[in-house]
C-alpha cells in the first residue's frame, strides 16, 4: 500500500512540474513532428510504393524524441538537489525509480498520441487497421523505453557530459525494443497476412520490459548513492 | 520502586546516538578516520572544523545519504546500516541545499514532502510550520522567486513537517541575512527546549557555541577535540579552536 501511495505522489509531483514548465513535453513534441516532416520529405516517394519503412520512420522519430525527454527525467532532482530530499524519505529508494519510470511512460504516451495522427496524415497511413495491436505495441515499447531510459538517465545525470552520455548508453540497450516495435508496427500498418508473427515480437518486448524493470528495482539504490 | 527509578534514570542517561570508529574513504582519501562520539537525547552537538574536515560527510552518513566504509552507528537503538528506513523516520536534514522544487509553490512542496512522509493532518501541519517560519503570506508563491533566507526557512518547515526526533544541520546559516538568522536560531532554541536532538556543523564559532550543549572539532577526518560546553571556557574557545585545527593540519 505504501508502495503505491508513494509512487502515486511522486508521479503526481512530476506531472504537476511538467504541466507548469512544459519543458519536456514541448521539446519532445516539436522534435518528433520535425523528424516526421523531414522523413516525409526524404522518403515521400519511396513510401508511396512501399510501406516497409513506415515502422522504422515512426519508431526512430519516437526514440529520438524519447532521448530528449529522458535527458530531463532527473533534471529537477539534480539542479535543485532534490534527489537527496527524496533519498531521506523513509521508503525503499526503488520507489523513486518506479515513480520516475511511470511519469516518463505517461509523457511518452502523450507525445505519441499527439504525433500519431500527424504521422497518419503525412504518410497517408490508416492507423485503425488493427488499433488494439497498435496500442499494445505502443504500451510495451513505452514501458521498455521508460524502464531502461529512467535507469540510464539516473546513471548519466552525475556525469559531466550527461546530454551525450545518455544516447550513447541508451541506443545500444534499447535495440531489442526498437527491432520489436519496428517489425510489429510494419506488420500492423501493412495489414500483412503474417500478423500472427507480431506475437513473437510482443512476447520479446514483454520479457525485455520485465527484465529491465527488475534490473531497475534491484540496482537503482546503488546507482543514486554517491 | 527504587528499581524503576534506577532504570528510568539509566534510560535517560543512555546514548541516543552512538557513533563508533566511523571511517569513510573516497578512493584513497580518508574523509572520516575513526570518528566516535555519543549523544544523549535532547543534546545539541555543534561540529566545528575547517573546510574538508569531514563535517558534511559525517552529517551525510548520519542522515543515511552516504554509506560508511566501516564503523557502527546506532540511533535510538537502531543500527543505521541494518535498518536505514527506521533511522530515516527519526531524522530531518537541513543543509545549504533546500531540497525544494523551484517550480512548485511553498505549499505544493510541503504537500509533496508531507505526503511522502505520510504526515497525518497534513493541511493543519503545513499551516503550523509555515507560521513558525513566518512564510504563511508566501504560501502560494513559487519557490524559485524566494530569497536565500526564505528558501532556508522553508527548508526548515520541510524538515519539521515529519516531526523528526533528530535534526541534522549542515552549515544551515550559510547565505542567511540577519533577520533570517534570527528566526532560524529562535526555531533551533525552541526545538532544543522541546527535547529534540540536534547536530549542527558550522563555521560560525559563536553561533555554534551559543546553541550547543556539546562541542566537537573535526580536522582531517578525525575528532581532535570533544567536550561538554559546560567544561569549556567560552572566551578562550577561538584560540583553542585555532590551536587544535593548526596542530592537526
Amino acid at each position: 500500500m505504501r508502495f503505491f501511495k508513494s509512487i502515486m505522489v511522486l508521479v503526481q509531483k512530476d506531472l504537476a512540474l511538467e504541466l507548469r514548465t512544459k519543458e519536456m513535453f514541448n521539446s519532445m513534441i516539436i522534435f518528433v513532428l520535425l523528424t516526421l516532416v523531414i522523413f516525409n520529405f526524404a522518403f515521400g516517394e519511396v513510401i508511396e510504393t512501399s510501406d516497409e519503412f513506415l515502422g522504422g520512420i515512426l519508431w526512430v522519430s519516437f526514440l529520438f524524441a524519447a532521448v530528449l525527454g529522458l535527458n530531463r527525467v532527473f533534471v529537477h532532482e539534480k539542479d535543485e538537489a532534490c534527489l537527496d530530499g527524496l533519498m531521506l524519505v523513509p521508503m525503499e529508494r526503488s520507489f523513486i525509480y518506479f515513480g520516475k519510470a511511470i511519469a516518463t511512460f505517461l509523457f511518452l504516451s502523450v507525445v505519441e498520441i499527439v504525433a500519431l495522427p500527424i504521422f497518419s496524415i503525412l504518410f497517408g497511413v490508416n492507423l485503425l487497421l488493427n488499433p488494439f495491436l497498435l496500442l499494445l505495441v505502443l504500451l510495451l515499447s513505452n514501458i521498455g523505453i521508460a524502464a531502461v531510459g529512467t535507469l540510464l538517465s539516473a546513471i548519466s545525470i552525475n556525469t559531466k557530459a550527461r546530454d551525450l552520455m545518455l544516447p550513447i548508453l541508451f541506443f545500444p540497450v534499447i535495440v531489442p525494443i526498437l527491432v520489436g516495435a519496428v517489425n510489429s508496427t510494419r506488420l500492423i500498418l501493412s495489414a500483412s497476412e503474417f500478423v500472427a508473427d507480431i506475437y513473437i515480437w510482443l512476447r520479446t518486448m514483454a520479457i525485455y520490459d520485465i527484465i529491465f524493470l527488475l534490473i531497475g528495482f534491484l540496482t537503482f539504490e546503488f546507482i543514486i548513492e554517491e | 520502586m527504587a528499581r524503576v527509578i534506577e532504570e528510568s534514570s539509566l534510560l535517560k542517561n543512555a546514548s541516543f546516538i552512538s557513533v563508533s570508529n566511523l571511517c569513510k574513504s573516497f578512493g584513497r582519501r580518508k574523509a572520516l578516520d575513526g570518528v566516535s562520539f555519543e549523544l544523549k537525547k535532547g543534546e545539541f552537538l555543534s561540529l566545528f572544523g575547517p573546510n574538508g574536515a569531514g563535517k558534511t560527510t559525517l552529517i551525510k552518513i548520519l542522515s543515511t545519504l552516504l554509506l560508511p566504509s566501516s564503523g557502527t552507528i546506532t540511533i535510538d537503538g537502531v543500527d543505521l546500516r541494518k535498518e536505514p528506513l527506521k533511522v530515516r523516520e527519526k531524522i530531518g536534514l537541513i543543509s545549504h541545499n533546500s531540497f525544494l522544487y523551484g517550480d512548485l509553490s511553498a505549499y505544493e512542496n510541503l504537500l509533496f514532502y508531507g505526503r511522502m512522509y505520510n504526515v497525518s493532518n497534513l493541511e493543519e501541519k503545513i499551516s503550523e510550520v509555515l507560521e513558525k517560519v513566518e512564510l504563511t503570506h508566501r504560501k502560494f508563491d513559487l519557490v524559485r522567486v524566494f530569497s536565500r533566507g526564505m528558501l532556508q526557512r522553508l527548508a526548515i518547515a520541510r524538515a519539521l513537517l515529519s516531526k523528526p526526533q533528530i535534526l541534522l544541520l549542515d552549515e544551515p546559516h550559510s547565505g542567511l541575512d540577519p533577520h533570517a538568522t534570527e528566526i532560524f536560531d529562535t526555531i533551533l532554541k525552541d526545538l532544543k527546549e522541546k527535547g529534540h536532538t540536534l547536530i549542527m556543523s558550522t563555521h560560525n564559532l559563536s553561533r555554534g557555541l551559543n546553541l550547543a550543549t556539546s562541542v566537537v572539532i573535526l580536522s582531517e577526518g578525525k575528532i581532535v577535540f570533544s567536550e561538554k560546553k559546560s567544561a569549556i571556557d567560552l572566551n578562550e574557545f577561538d584560540g583553542l579552536y585555532n590551536r587544535y585545527v593548526r596542530t592537526y593540519q
